[in-house]
C-alpha cells in the first residue's frame, strides 16, 4: 500500500483544493483497506455507503432551494395571537393592530417588519399543521427528526440538517471549508444520531468575536501556531509515517488537518463575526445575530447548506401578553426573521434559500387561561419564505377560534404534520423524500420519512402554487 | 429503548395529556414495520449473520465474516499502535504463564487461539500496561510517582499489586460511579420525563455508596428493581424506573418499557422489547433462535410483574417535582384492553383478559402475597443469565468488545456449548444455528466465578485485568487480520472518554480547576466526579461542558457515549482555552508541570515532560526533535517548552489508550 507523508499530504491537498470535512476519499479507503472490508464503524464514516445501500425510489422533487434555514421556536408559540390570528375583543391587545394585508389577517403592531414582508409576499404561512404530541422535549426532537421518537430508529435517527448534510456533501466545491450543517443557539438540539460525527451539527453561539478556538489564545497572527504545528508534527511523523507497525493514521490526521483548516482563516473570521450596527439591525438579540450569521455564512459560500437556529421562550403559560412575554419575543422575532429575508434578498440569496419557522406544536385557543396565558394545543402553524417557495399565501384554514382546521388546503387533505414539513424540506433541496438508507446499525433500512405510519406523508407542494 | 431520545430544549414542562398521539405501529407485520427495532448500538442483524461452533467463526454465506465494530477497532488499533513509539530493547514485559495455571480467561482464550493458529500480539511492556490498567480501572493516566515506582518494582506479583492499588483508590469509585451512571441512564432529562438535579444527585449518591461499599452487584439489582418509595430526590434507587415512564399511551407502555430496560440492562436480552409488540415468529426468524419461539404472551407475562406500578408525582413548585415508585397490590394483572399508544392494542386472548406474572426463562411465579417486583427482582438476579449479562457488560469495558457483542443481545437459545441448536439456521439453512458467544465456556466460567465472588464487581475487573489476555499489547507483530478479533488475541486502542481526557491533561499540568455547578451538584474539580454529563460543570453553553461534548460522553438517552472523533476535538485540544491555559507558563501553578521543568536542563525537561504526559520517556528521535526544538535559553525557552507540552497534549498517543 502506498504511504503518504505528511508533507505530500499537505502538497497533494492545499487548503484551496481540498475542503474542510470533505477529506479525500483515499485516505478512508485506504484506512479500510487494513480490514480488508468497506463496512462501517465508529471512525469510518457513511459517507462511502455503497450506492445500493442509499436507494431512493425516484419521485419527482421541487428542487428550487440550494440552502435551509430552520428556525425552531422551541417552547411552543401561540397559533392565535401570531401567523393564525383571531381577534377576540377584550382578550387580543389592541397593540397587535390587526391587519388585513392582502387578504391575511396579521398582528401588524406586534410584527411591523413582517407585516412589510407580508405586504410583499414574501412568506406563505400553513395554518392547517398539527403536532402528534404535546411534551415539549419529545415534539422538539419529533420535530427536528421528523418522525416519532419512540418509533422505529427513533432513537438513533439523524437530525433533518444531518440528512441534508449526508445527501448534499458530494456537491461541496473547492475551498469551501465551511461544514454543511451549522446550528445556531443550538447547543443540545438534536444530533446527528448514527451518522459518523462529521454530520453533527457544527454548533455555533454567534458572537462579535467569530468562531471560538480557531486561534490559539495570544497568537492572534498565527506564527505560533505554525511553530506548534511544525513541531507536532516533526516529533510525530517519525512514529506516524513509515513506522514499524503499520499504516499513518489518516483518520485522525485528517480531523486535525480540517481544523487547521478553520484556523486563521480570514473567511471564516469575516463570516463569524458581526459588527454593533448589523447586530442593532437585527433587533440587537442572540437570536437576531443568529439570523444575520445565517446570512453572512451563506453569503460565504463556502459549503454550509443547513443551518438550525433555535429560539426559546416561547412556552408562555402565564402573562402571555405582559411586556416581556409575548410583545418582546414578538419583537425579536420580527426584527430577526424580516431583516434576514430582505438581507437574503438583496444579497441574491432569497429565492435559493427555504427560510422555514416552526414550534414543536401550538397553545391553546379563545379567552385566556386563569394565569392569563394559554396551554399546550396542537393546532400550530409553519411560515415558510424563499427558495422558490410562492409567497403571500395561506394554506390551509382553521375555524373561528383556530382550535381546528375546516380546510386543509393542500393535496392530502388531512393535517400537516412534521413528518410533511420534513418532506417538504427535502423536496425544496432536490433530496428524494422517499430515500431508504440501508446503512444504519441494525440494517433495517432507515427511511427519510417514515413510510410505516397509517398515513404517507408528503411535501406540501401547495408552497410552490402547485 | 423507547425513552431514550434526545432531550431537546426542555423550556416547561407539561402535564396536558396528550392530543391526537399517532399511532405509529398499527399495521406492523414484518420486520421492516417493528417501530421497536431500534436501539443506539450496532444490534440484531449483523451479529446474527454469523456465530460460533467449536471456537471456529461460521457465518451465513456472503455474509461479512467481521462485524462492522470488529473492523473499526482492528483498522484503528493498526493506526493508532504505528504512531507508537517502538518499545525499547530490553524493555520489561509480562510474561506468558503456562495456560495450565493461569486464570480463567487465560485458560480458555489461549487455547482458542492456538487452535485456530492464530499467534497472540506480544506481551505488554511495562509502561504500556500501566498506562491502559491505570487508565482503564481509574480513568486518568498514571501520575508520575505512579509510573516510577511501577516500574522500579521488581517483584514477581508487580502487576497484581499494582490492580490491586488502583482497585483500592478512589479514582476507582468515580470511574465506575461514572460507567453505571452511564449504565443506568442517570441524567436530569430524557425525552420522556425529567429527574431534575436532586433526583441525578440521589442515584449518583446510591451508585456511588454501593460500589464504595462494596454491595453486590445482585444486590444492586433487587434494590433498583424493587424499589418502593415516594420521594425520588431522597431515595436514589427510584430514579431508575422512573426512566422507563413512556407519554402519548396507556400505562401498559410504561410497564412494557421498564420490562423491557430490566431485560436489557439485567438480562442483556434487547429483544424482549420487540416481543412485547407483537409474536417473535415473522419477526425475529432469522435474528434470535429464542425470539423467534417467544410470543407477545410470554413477553406479558414478564410485564405483569410490572403492572402493579404507578409513579406518582409529588410537586414542589410550580412544574418542579419529585417522583415515587409505589406499588398498587390491589391493582389487576397486566390489563390486555388498549387499542391505542406507541405500542400495538392489546386485547383479549381467548379468555385471557388480564395477564398473570410468570418469570419466562423458568416459570417460576410469585408467591401468595409476594410484592410482584420482589419476586420479579429474585428471579432475574437468581437466573444464570443475569451473571452472563454482567460480566459481558464488562468483558466489553476492557476488551473493546463483548463475548456475545453487541453485549445486550443475547440470544438465550444459543448460549450452552452443551446443548448447541439443532434448529436449521434461517439464513442458512445447510447449517444448524451456530452458538452465539465466540467463546462460550469462557463466558460460562466467568459467569460461575462472578456468582462465586457474590457478585463481586471489584473481583471480575480484578480477574480481567490480571490475564494475560488483557495485558497483551495493541502492537502485533505480523498481520493482523480482523476475524481474528473474537479470539482477543491483541488488545483494542480505544479513545479516552471525555472525562479521562479533561481529568489527564488536568492532572499532568497540575493545573487543577474549581468548578462551582450549583447548589444541588456543588463543587467539583475532576470531571469524573460530575453527577451527569447535561450542563456539567458550567451549562449547556460553558466552555468547559462544550470541551467536555466535542469528547462526545453522550446524554444517557439517545446519545450514548462514543469513541468517534472529529473535528471539533481537534480544534478543542489544540485551542481552547482549557488547553491553553494549561500550556501556559505564566498560568501554571507554582507546583505544576511547566513550573518544574523551567528550572530544568533541557534533556531534563524534555523526560519530564513525556513521562508525565505520555506516561513514558521519549525516543531517540523524538528526544533530537524535542531538543531542536529548545534554542533559547534563560526565559526565552519558556514558550518553546509550552510548545512541546501543547505537542505532546496533541500527540496521538495522548488521547488513546493502547
Amino acid at each position: 500500500m502506498k504511504t503518504i507523508k505528511f508533507d505530500r499530504m499537505d502538497k497533494d491537498f492545499t487548503p484551496s483544493r481540498r475542503p474542510f470535512f470533505n477529506r479525500p476519499h483515499w485516505t478512508r479507503r485506504q484506512f479500510f483497506k487494513i480490514a480488508g472490508t468497506s463496512l462501517t464503524g465508529s471512525f469510518l464514516v457513511q459517507r462511502y455507503a455503497r450506492a445500493s445501500e442509499v436507494m431512493p425510489s425516484g419521485v419527482t422533487t421541487q428542487d428550487t432551494a440550494t440552502n435551509v434555514i430552520f428556525i425552531l421556536l422551541a417552547g411552543a408559540p401561540s397559533h392565535v395571537d401570531t401567523f393564525d390570528l383571531k381577534v377576540l375583543n377584550g382578550v387580543t391587545p389592541a397593540s397587535f393592530t390587526p391587519d388585513t394585508i392582502n387578504g391575511i389577517l396579521f398582528p401588524s403592531g406586534l410584527m411591523p417588519g413582517l407585516a412589510q414582508q407580508l405586504q410583499n409576499k414574501n412568506f406563505t404561512i400553513v395554518r392547517s399543521m398539527r403536532s402528534h404530541a404535546l411534551v415539549h422535549s419529545l415534539a422538539q426532537t419529533w420535530t427536528q427528526i421528523g418522525r416519532n421518537p419512540a418509533a422505529a430508529l427513533g432513537n438513533i435517527a439523524p437530525n433533518i440538517g444531518s440528512v441534508v448534510a449526508i445527501e448534499k456533501e458530494s456537491q461541496r466545491q473547492p475551498g469551501q471549508v465551511f461544514p454543511t450543517f451549522l446550528a445556531l443557539n443550538s447547543p443540545s438540539g438534536i444530533g446527528q444520531g448514527y451518522f459518523s460525527a462529521e454530520y453533527a451539527p457544527f454548533r455555533v453561539v454567534p458572537a462579535t468575536t467569530g468562531l471560538p478556538d480557531t486561534a490559539l489564545p495570544g497568537d492572534p497572527t498565527g506564527a505560533l501556531f505554525d511553530t506548534r504545528w511544525s513541531l507536532l508534527h516533526q516529533i510525530d511523523d517519525p512514529l506516524r509515517v513509515n513506522s514499524p507497525y503499520g499504516q499513518p493514521l489518516d483518520d485522525y490526521n485528517d480531523f486535525y488537518l480540517s481544523a487547521q483548516q478553520l484556523m486563521y482563516n480570514p473567511t471564516v473570521n469575516k463570516t463569524f463575526s458581526f459588527s454593533a450596527t448589523d447586530h442593532t439591525r437585527y433587533g440587537a438579540t442572540t437570536f437576531g445575530d443568529a439570523c444575520l450569521l445565517s446570512k453572512q455564512v451563506l453569503a460565504a459560500n463556502q459549503g454550509t447548506r443547513f443551518i438550525q437556529i433555535t429560539v426559546g421562550g416561547w412556552d408562555m403559560h402565564q402573562n402571555i401578553y405582559s411586556a416581556n412575554q409575548l410583545p418582546t419575543l414578538g419583537k425579536q422575532l420580527d426584527a430577526g426573521v424580516s431583516q434576514l429575508i430582505s438581507d437574503l434578498q438583496s444579497a441574491g440569496l432569497y429565492d435559493q434559500t427555504l427560510v422555514l419557522m416552526v414550534g414543536e406544536f401550538g397553545r391553546t385557543v379563545g379567552p385566556l387561561t386563569p394565569a392569563l396565558g394559554r396551554d399546550h394545543y396542537p393546532q400550530q402553524f409553519a411560515f415558510f419564505a424563499g427558495g422558490g417557495v410562492v409567497g403571500g399565501q395561506t394554506i390551509g384554514v382553521t375555524n373561528s377560534d383556530g382550535s381546528d382546521v375546516t380546510d386543509f388546503g393542500w393535496s392530502q387533505q388531512r393535517y400537516v404534520y412534521p413528518e410533511d414539513i420534513e418532506a417538504t424540506i427535502y423536496s425544496a433541496l432536490g433530496i428524494d423524500w422517499t430515500t431508504v438508507r440501508q446503512d444504519d446499525p441494525l440494517h433495517r433500512g432507515f427511511a427519510y420519512v417514515p413510510t410505516t405510519d397509517p398515513v404517507t406523508y408528503y411535501p406540501i407542494n401547495e408552497l410552490w402554487g402547485s | 429503548m423507547l425513552n431514550k431520545r434526545a432531550i431537546a430544549i426542555f423550556l416547561g414542562v407539561s402535564t396536558a395529556a396528550l392530543v391526537g398521539v399517532h399511532a405509529a405501529d398499527d399495521a406492523l407485520s414484518i420486520d421492516q414495520d417493528c417501530p421497536f427495532f431500534g436501539a443506539s448500538h450496532d444490534k440484531f442483524v449483523r451479529a446474527s449473520m454469523r456465530g460460533f461452533k467449536s471456537g471456529r467463526l461460521v457465518k451465513v454465506a456472503g455474509a461479512p465474516a467481521v462485524t462492522p465494530r470488529e473492523v473499526a477497532a482492528s483498522a484503528l488499533t493498526e493506526s493508532v499502535v504505528s504512531s507508537l513509539a517502538p518499545p525499547p530493547p530490553g524493555s520489561r514485559t509480562g510474561t506468558i504463564v503456562d495456560p495450565a495455571t493461569a486464570n480463567t480467561i487465560d485458560r480458555y482464550l489461549f487455547p482458542a487461539m492456538a487452535q485456530a493458529n492464530v499467534t497472540p500480539a506480544p506481551p505488554t511492556t511495562d509502561y504500556e500496561f500501566v498506562r491502559r490498567v491505570t487508565l482503564d480501572l481509574t480513568g486518568r493516566i498514571p501520575t508520575p510517582a505512579q509510573v516510577t515506582a511501577f516500574i522500579a518494582d521488581t517483584s514477581s506479583t508487580k502487576r497484581a499489586d499494582y490492580i490491586e492499588s488502583l482497585l483500592a483508590s478512589p479514582l476507582w469509585l468515580d470511574k465506575w460511579t461514572i460507567y453505571f451512571g452511564d449504565f443506568f441512564q442517570n441524567n436530569s432529562q430524557n425525552t420522556q420525563i425529567t429527574r431534575f438535579q436532586s433526583g441525578v444527585s440521589a442515584f449518583n449518591t446510591y451508585i456511588n455508596s454501593s460500589l464504595s461499599s462494596g454491595k453486590p452487584y445482585d444486590q444492586m439489582a433487587r434494590e433498583i428493581i424493587s424499589a418502593q418509595g415516594t420521594d425520588s430526590y431522597t431515595q436514589g434507587e427510584l430514579n431508575w424506573l422512573v426512566g422507563g415512564y413512556v407519554t402519548g399511551g396507556p400505562v401498559q407502555d410504561i410497564w412494557d418499557q421498564q420490562t423491557a430496560n430490566i431485560a436489557d440492562t439485567f438480562l442483556g436480552i434487547a429483544h424482549l422489547n420487540c416481543l412485547l409488540c407483537h409474536d417473535g415468529r415473522g419477526h425475529l426468524d432469522s435474528l434470535n433462535l429464542w425470539g423467534a419461539q417467544t410470543t407477545r404472551m410470554e413477553a406479558w407475562w414478564m410485564s405483569s410483574f410490572l403492572s402493579h406500578v404507578t409513579l406518582p408525582r409529588t410537586t414542589v413548585s410550580t412544574n418542579v417535582y419529585y417522583w415515587g415508585v409505589v406499588d398498587n397490590p390491589n391493582a389487576a394483572n397486566y390489563p390486555l384492553n388498549t387499542l391505542t399508544g406507541n405500542r400495538p392494542a392489546r386485547q383479549p386472548v381467548g379468555t385471557i383478559k388480564n395477564v398473570a406474572p410468570q418469570y419466562l426463562f423458568g416459570g417460576q411465579v410469585p408467591t401468595k402475597g409476594q410484592p410482584y417486583r420482589q419476586a420479579f427482582a429474585q428471579f432475574v438476579t437468581s437466573d444464570f443469565q443475569f451473571a452472563r449479562a454482567a460480566v459481558n457488560f464488562m468483558w466489553a469495558q476492557f476488551f473493546g468488545m463483548g463475548i456475545v457483542d453487541p453485549p445486550d443481545t443475547f440470544d438465550p437459545a444459543r448460549l450452552d456449548p452443551a446443548n448447541p441448536p439443532t434448529v436449521p439456521w434461517p439464513t442458512d439453512p445447510t447449517q444448524p444455528w451456530p452458538l452465539q458467544p465466540s467463546n462460550p465456556q469462557l463466558l460460562t466460567a466467568l459467569a460461575q466465578d462472578f456468582i462465586n465472588s457474590k457478585y463481586d464487581v471489584k473481583a471480575l475487573m480484578r480477574e480481567i485485568t490480571n490475564s494475560q489476555a488483557y495485558q497483551l499489547s495493541s502492537r502485533y507483530n505480523g498481520t493482523w487480520n480482523a476475524e481474528w478479533a473474537p479470539l482477543f488475541a491483541r488488545k483494542m486502542v480505544r479513545r479516552l472518554w471525555s472525562e479521562e481526557v479533561h481529568d489527564s491533561i488536568t492532572q499532568s499540568s497540575g493545573a487543577i480547576p474549581t468548578y462551582n455547578m450549583g447548589a444541588v451538584y456543588g463543587t467539583e474539580s475532576w470531571a469524573m466526579q460530575f453527577p451527569e454529563p447535561l450542563g456539567t460543570p458550567d451549562g449547556s453553553n460553558g466552555p468547559v461542558n462544550n470541551f467536555l461534548n466535542a469528547f462526545l460522553r453522550g446524554n444517557r438517552d439517545d446519545q450514548p457515549r462514543s469513541g468517534d472523533g472529529s473535528i471539533l476535538q481537534a480544534l478543542y485540544l489544540m485551542n481552547d482555552n482549557f488547553t491553553a491555559s494549561r500550556t501556559s507558563v505564566a498560568k501554571a501553578p507554582k507546583t505544576g508541570l511547566l513550573s518544574t521543568v523551567v528550572a530544568l536542563p533541557n534533556d531534563q525537561a524534555i523526560n519530564t515532560l513525556f513521562f508525565t504526559v505520555l506516561s513514558r520517556y521519549p525516543t531517540g528521535t523524538e528526544m533530537s526533535q524535542a531538543m531542536a526544538s529548545l534554542t533559547a535559553t534563560g526565559t526565552a525557552r519558556n514558550p518553546q517548552l509550552e510548545n512541546l507540552l501543547w505537542s505532546l497534549y496533541n500527540k496521538v498517543d495522548f488521547v488513546f489508550n493502547y
